[in-house]
């Protein structure tokens, strides 16, 4: 047996009343807007909350994702940071309520509940068995409950840990990671398919779940990185967090960046060059009308952009620019999600107003409120992990 | 079992040898003439490369007529052991550049070898499309330069992004390799006691002094070539992965092949890495250097890319069927259940249900155990390429023209001759180079490293 690992040295500081202030009025603000969304126009509401759902979901597996392969890799330099990840993985009991209204206007937003196009078209009534309601519904309660199970196991060793500082339970959480990390990629892909490529259901790409998946990792990574920058240099950890672990962050947001790229951009060349009508139309209805400009903005919003802020070396240990590359990586992932399902509601041209307004600034809030609420009751240190100590003594 | 104490960092080295001690293990097959062993290898596999010249010199005077390619099967054999040899080319590239940014300390034992692995099996691979062409002699021509006829290769093709991006991977791993050798060559060169070899290692070392600036420049130079090469591990086999995928044939135009490719190609090649370093470490007693926690690390990656792999070819399989498109969910089908059914099962059975063995603790450190399951990967990873590339072609759009591709003795005797040629490069290179990094494992040995903090 290990011994017990003794607790770094560690004050609790209140966390800016602001911070929950924002929090509340975004919540306040989005919510009359997306309320009113469902009022004035109940089909553009829905789509806008599926962008949102997916986002939301991004920043919520995504972390509980980053958690998992923390405890799986080994890594110190992240340890005194998982806190924020664990906070912010609480989003996924939010899914299920963000999930209903859409759920409820699934008939506006899915081809493929439209019964008597399904029987008429003969491609969408070879997988009626696979794109039915009754297994959707069976679909997206396996997804939510393996994140949220797989979030509580985590996340309460971590917590018991802080009691008493038994060795065992990293030992335990390094084994629920590893059964996680299968998991959460066919959840993951099976959700893309599900919420996103199914909008166009005669539509269909075999890296699409790897392509949610960078996307995912950059959402929970970019949201993580701001919270952690900016309570870190306001004193709320604990001391000896140095340069080098921002660095490593950094390092890590700008290798998702590229991952990201490489991704989209295979995706992209494979139908471009291979040209056929069955999988060209996706890319065309993208290219349709404004739509073009959304098209091109996300290689330089997603990409060259991020891309170029975060290269330099000294930019990963700067906590400004650190800041700012995720705020842009953040908001380039709404954007790619509004980029994968919006083309299906509206053809030709965005609808941009403020119901799309309303969503991210619900989401946002959402998010924000969350981790103020788990704040609260938790460290936002893991004083007895045993591998704290090594990461804050971590040098390059 | 004892409790892992995770407050501690391990060492990857065991048992705190002497630096002294760590320089005579790792230079002695270098000041040692060649036991019988040595020779019996060697034999061997000189046999295995001869037998593959042979073959070629036959392939060369009668024709390609005597492989098994056919009408519409004509990338056969050669196709498929390019892919191969590419695909284990890969994890060199992964332990040197990817792992030495993510600072696991330890890819130190076993980085040196691994990149030695690369620079052959790049080699090995690149004999095949310049065979494949039937007209090696004309293969200068592949790559584009003014000339008076203004002659110039089709950019647009993929085949020719191969030629860039494989030579690109040559030059960038062999540069990455020498680099990391100078600081050894100095070593080698301060040592030895033979006139010539001092000449040699002079040459080589290139004026190292293992001084302080020589170390700081060094390092920043196998940081940013760490940089150059992360990129290659990537797009190297996603421009392989180019050559099927960008076509519109069932099987090869889909879109996960590029993630696709390299996950197997990383896969494949750490199981080739692990079969060496079993044989190498036992050989030469680098037990405590190439560690059984190394092994065991080795063996999570297998499970880990094993793992991708199952996962693309459920994508495939099931994006097959969901697509709808009758010739995609025809081509699946028919890997799966027809007259190729043989080589798809093995392929699965090699490269997704047998690394799940790795799962158990136990299996990761019985060294028989992973050594067979290795081999295993290896064996499903060469059926991949073939199950790709053959059952693809041998039935297409075109019923009329499908046909039954089958190896002939000519293609199996080139096969063999791939592996005498990496192996025969592998054996020499264990005499004339010290096979893991000297000045690396010194610098991770216990207590080589400025502590921080208290202790």
């Amino acid at each position: 047996m290990s011994e017990p690992v003794n607790p770094v040295e560690y004050t609790k500081k209140e966390l800016p009343a602001s911070m929950s202030k924002i929090a509340t009025a975004l919540i306040a603000i989005g919510l009359i807007g997306v309320i009113l969304a469902y009022l004035f126009d109940t089909t553009r509401a829905s789509f806008n909350g599926l962008v949102m759902l997916m986002f939301v979901t991004s920043i919520g597996a995504g972390s509980v994702f980053l958690i998992a392969i923390e405890y799986l890799g080994g890594a110190v330099w992240s340890t005194p940071f998982r806190r924020v990840s664990e906070f912010l993985g609480a989003v996924v009991f939010l899914l299920p309520l963000l999930a209903l209204p859409v759920y409820l206007n699934l008939h506006s937003i899915f081809e493929w509940t439209h019964l008597e196009v399904v029987e008429a078209d003969k491609i969408l009534s070879g997988k009626s068995a696979y794109l039915n309601p009754t297994f959707f519904t069976v679909r997206v309660i396996i997804f939510f409950s393996i994140w949220i199970l797989f979030y509580l196991i985590l996340t309460r060793n971590s917590k018991k840990q802080d009691s008493n500082g038994d060795q065992n339970l990293t030992k335990i959480n390094i084994k629920v990671s590893a059964i996680f990390i299968p998991f959460f990629g066919l959840t993951l892909t099976f959700a893309a398919i599900d919420w996103i490529m199914s909008l166009e259901p005669h539509w269909f790409s075999t890296i699409f779940g790897v392509y949610y998946f960078s996307g995912t990792m950059l959402a929970a990574l970019s949201f993580a990185t701001i919270l952690i920058v900016y309570l870190n240099e306001k004193g709320y950890f604990v001391k000896g967090i140095s340069k080098d672990n921002y660095y490593s962050l950094g390092a890590l947001l700008f290798a998702f960046v590229n991952f990201w790229a490489y991704i989209a951009f295979s995706q992209f060349l494979l139908i471009w060059y291979a040209n056929l009508p069955e999988e060209t139309f996706w890319y065309l209805a993208r290219w349709d009308g404004a739509w073009k400009y959304v098209t091109i903005s996300t290689i330089f919003i997603h990409f060259l952009l991020p891309y170029i802020v975060l290269a330099p070396q000294p930019a990963k240990k700067d906590p400004k620019r650190l800041i700012v590359a995720s705020v842009i990586i953040l908001f380039a992932h709404f954007l790619d999600i509004f980029w994968l399902v919006m083309p299906t509601f509206g053809k030709e041209s965005f609808a941009f107003g403020w119901i799309e307004i309303a969503f991210p600034i619900l989401a946002v809030g959402l998010i924000l409120f969350v981790f103020v609420f788990k704040y609260k009751s938790e460290n936002l240190v893991p004083i007895r992990d045993p591998k704290l100590k090594r990461g804050l003594n971590f040098r390059l | 079992m004892s409790a892992i104490d995770y407050t501690q960092e391990l060492s990857v080295v065991e048992g705190k040898p002497p630096l002294r001690e760590i320089d005579e293990l790792i230079i002695q097959p270098l000041d040692t003439k060649p036991d019988k062993n040595f020779f019996i290898a060697l034999s061997i596999t000189g046999s295995m490369l001869l037998l593959g010249a042979l073959m070629l010199a036959w392939s060369f005077y009668k024709g390609t007529g005597v492989w098994g390619n056919n009408n519409p099967v004509a990338w056969g054999f050669p196709i498929v052991n390019f892919v191969f040899w590419v695909g284990i080319g890969h994890a060199g590239t992964l332990i040197s550049a990817i792992l030495f940014l993510f600072r696991q300390k330890w890819r130190t034992g076993i980085a040196r070898f691994a990149e030695g692995m690369t620079i052959f099996a790049v080699m090995t691979a690149g004999v095949f499309p310049i065979i494949h062409t039937g007209r090696p002699w004309l293969a200068g021509y592949l790559l584009p330069y003014p000339n008076q006829h203004d002659l110039w290769v089709n950019f647009h093709s993929p085949l020719v992004w191969d030629v860039f991006a494989v030579s690109t991977y040559f030059t960038v791993s062999f540069v990455f390799w020498y680099v990391g050798l100078i600081p050894d060559f100095g070593t080698l060169r301060d040592r030895t006691a033979s006139k010539i070899k001092k000449v040699i290692y002079s040459v080589f070392s290139l004026g190292w002094r293992h001084s302080n600036r020589h170390w700081q420049h060094y390092e920043m130079v196998y940081l940013v070539l760490a940089g150059f090469a992360t990129p290659l591990v990537l797009s190297v086999h996603t421009i392989v992965s180019f050559d099927f995928a960008v076509s519109i044939l069932p099987g090869w135009h889909t879109t996960i092949f590029p993630p696709y490719f390299v996950a197997g190609a990383v896969f494949s090649g750490f199981a080739m890495v692990q079969n060496v370093l079993i044989i190498i470490r036992k050989i030469f007693h680098f037990e405590h250097i190439i560690t059984l926690d190394t092994l065991e690390r080795m063996n999570k990656i297998i499970l880990l890319t094993g793992m991708m792999v199952g996962y693309a070819y459920a994508m495939e399989f099931f994006i097959a069927w969901y697509s709808g498109v009758q010739p995609e969910q025809f081509a699946f089908l028919n890997r799966a259940f027809g007259p190729y059914m043989w080589a798809y099962w093995i392929m699965v059975s090699c490269n997704v249900i047998f690394p799940q063995f790795f799962w158990i603790k136990k299996i990761r450190r019985k060294i028989s155990v992973m050594f067979i399951i290795a081999v295993l990967v290896n064996v499903g990873m060469w059926f991949e390429r073939f199950v790709i590339t053959v059952t693809s072609l041998s039935r297409d759009y075109l019923p009329s023209s499908w046909a039954y591709y089958k190896p002939t003795l000519v293609d199996g005797g080139i096969l063999i001759g791939s592996f005498g040629l990496f192996f025969t490069l592998l054996i020499l290179f264990t005499k004339s180079l010290p096979v893991i990094s000297i000045s690396e494992v010194k610098a991770v040995v216990d207590g080589a490293q400025p502590s921080h903090g208290e202790h």
